[in-house]
């Protein structure tokens, strides 16, 4: 099927339903963004969602949209309680993959000429690299508490505080938890990761408040200007895959057992009143507590090293979580349809969550501004923070764009890279950059990502999700 | 002429793509293997000092295909046994068999996958040869 678009407006453009399509699909996009993306087969991804029973509204997609499994990375969408379905591939492999953002009272000046230093510091403080691993592994007990409890098991353990909790995302502790559905293969694989950053794409971020949009919101949510940032980007790790690996196989099964059609087997599903969607839900659950459980745990690392390095305490120099985002996850949220408050399972793979102003799950210290949005570029421009707005609320089920999003192949970064100083070239813009793995610095150059501040101008020319403040990196810590 | 048997990395924006051919389906999972072993390590070269046996079952060709690069893809990861041979066979849609390798091994792993996936998976036979595309999620 080639796949039909139709423009809406300056952003928004329609997949007709046709075919087998319950609702049309709805992507934001630029018009030079469209030239990309009918290149690839995320519309037709986007398309394929349409047809799964009990789909809200439309299939929707975001500006750094690009194929995926099953769904499009950038893919969101919702689903009645009473006839929709609940699908692993609508949320991904790395279960509540993330961002985790910090500010700090330092500024750039308080590390002029120290960045070799304490980019090799933060490199030594968070365990990154392929198969890494943290300091001690969990015994069975310790991970099914991390399973059930995420960020709350890391706060009695003493890798945070309250404060911190109470900007994240679902207070990062994610209800309905029960670890007796994860495989023995997947706690295997969970045991000796807690609180490592992985490899690929991941990353810990020390930046710098570069730029602010929005004085009222950088101010609720502590940023400013020439300020110290740190991001952490990093999920549930081989906890979280294995988890999906697992629950793919068994949806697939549930998509024989129950009669629904799959234009792909990566869309595999069952309804959401189902034992089997019920069985899944309770285990990706486990694996968004793993992840915010370690994203925290990074945390508390960073901190740590930060306080030696200046010599003062982490409180002293400010080192506030922001929030905590999710961009692979499905959850079941209060959103308005046709008019009336409904309870519909949301799904958001490679999306984030954008709640508006005055909404209860907002902190509520950033209430009247609407919640932050983090979406990280490359580790070679900038990042961006938003704020959540109503039109988000109403158009998109409080969605958001995550990132920047790749355009050109690992094989193809390696050789735009091969025979370059790549380290040399980010230093010379100011950039540390540590990683064990030169072959994963090739990868992640940054013309391998699409420029992030388009991805983010149609958020916010839209209005989906409105820019804060600009970041941009100095120091980075690659898997 | 192309060997009878082989794999070939497929260039892919986001993760990694993987064609694979082999006269016989036995044959294919275990290039399958391989060429998983050999993207994890970079090439490396391994000694073969360790056996387990196999019992993996699925539900059709392509199942059988991602289920067994994902119990390879686990053996590497996690038991640090790298595969260096298989001999394999397809029992009422398992495989079964026995796997060669070098243990302890982890430190040869040098790149993270996530999984072998369904995304435009394919697993045909074409003039004689099995032929497939897998996705790998990177």
């Amino acid at each position: 099927m080639k796949v039909k678009l139709r423009q809406l407006d300056e952003h928004r453009w329609e997949i007709p339903a046709e075919g087998g399509m319950r609702v049309p699909g709805r992507i934001y996009a630029s018009e030079a963004m469209v030239r990309d993306i009918r290149q690839d087969q995320s519309p037709q991804q986007v398309a394929n969602v349409a047809h799964l029973p009990g789909i809200i509204d439309c299939a929707l997609a975001m500006p750094d949209m690009h194929w995926g499994y099953g769904f499009p990375i950038g893919g969101v969408a919702a689903f009645d309680a009473e006839e929709g379905v609940l699908s692993p591939g609508g949320v991904g492999y790395d279960i509540n993959c993330g961002v985790r953002l910090l500010r700090s009272d330092l500024t750039r000046s308080d590390v002029h000429g120290r960045l070799e230093d304490l980019s090799l510091v933060l490199h030594r403080a968070v365990p990154s690299g392929v198969g890494s691993k943290a300091a001690r592994a969990l015994n069975d007990r310790e991970l099914d508490d991390v399973l059930v409890k995420g960020v709350d098991w890391a706060i009695r353990e003493g890798f945070g505080t309250r404060a911190d909790r109470e900007v994240l995302e679902e207070k990062g502790r994610m209800a309905g938890a029960d670890p007796s559905q994860v495989s023995a293969r997947a706690k295997e694989r969970g045991r000796p990761q807690l609180g490592s950053l992985g490899s690929g794409n991941h990353f810990c971020e020390l930046g710098y408040v570069a730029e602010i949009y929005d004085e009222p919101a950088a101010e609720a949510y502590g940023l400013k200007k020439d300020a110290l940032t740190v991001m952490i980007h990093s999920g549930s790790r081989g906890f979280g895959y294995q988890v999906c690996d697992d629950w793919i196989r068994a949806m697939v099964q549930a998509s024989k057992k129950y009669g629904i059609r799959l234009p792909d087997r990566q869309l595999c599903a069952a309804p959401l009143s189902s034992p089997e969607a019920q069985a899944y839900f309770q285990a990706m659950a486990c694996a968004i507590n793993y992840a915010f459980a370690n994203r925290q745990v990074m945390t508390h690392q960073v901190r740590t090293a930060m306080s030696k390095f200046f010599g003062a305490s982490d409180r002293s120099l400010g080192l506030r979580s922001v929030y905590d985002v999710c961009h692979n996850i499905a959850k079941w949220e209060t959103h308005r349809v046709d008019g009336v408050e409904q309870r519909v399972c949301v799904h958001r793979k490679g999306a984030t969550r954008a709640f508006g102003p005055g909404h209860p799950d907002v902190p509520e210290r950033y209430r009247s501004v609407g919640q932050p949005v983090l979406v990280p570029g490359d580790m070679g421009r900038y990042s961006f923070i938003l704020k959540g707005t109503e039109r988000a609320m109403s158009e998109t089920f409080g969605s958001s764009c995550h990132g920047a999003g790749r355009h050109m192949s690992r094989s193809a970064a390696k050789k735009a890279a091969a025979g370059r100083p790549i380290f040399k070239e980010l230093q010379d813009q100011g950039i540390w950059v540590r990683s064990d793995r030169k072959a994963t610095v090739a990868e992640e150059i940054p013309e391998a990502y699409k420029d992030v501040s388009d991805v983010v101008e149609v958020m916010d020319r839209a209005e989906v999700a409105k820019k804060v403040a600009k970041l941009i990196p100095l120091a980075v810590v690659k898997g | 002429m192309r060997p009878t048997r082989g794999h070939r990395q497929v260039d892919h924006t986001a993760d990694l793509a993987l064609d694979l051919w082999a006269p016989t389906e036995a044959e294919l999972l275990e290039e399958a293997g391989l060429a998983m072993v050999a993207i994890l390590t970079e090439g490396a070269v391994l000694a073969s000092n360790g056996a387990c046996d196999i019992r993996i079952d699925a539900v059709d060709r392509e199942d059988r295909l991602v289920q067994w690069m994902n119990e390879v893809l686990y053996w590497a990861t996690v038991q640090g046994f790298l595969l260096t041979s298989a001999e394999l066979a397809v029992e009422h849609d398992a495989v079964v068999g026995r796997a060669y390798g070098q243990t302890a091994a982890l430190a040869e792993v040098r790149t993270e996958l996530k999984s072998a996936t369904y995304h435009d998976l394919r697993v045909v036979v074409e003039d004689g040869a099995w032929r497939a595309r897998v996705v790998i999620d990177v």
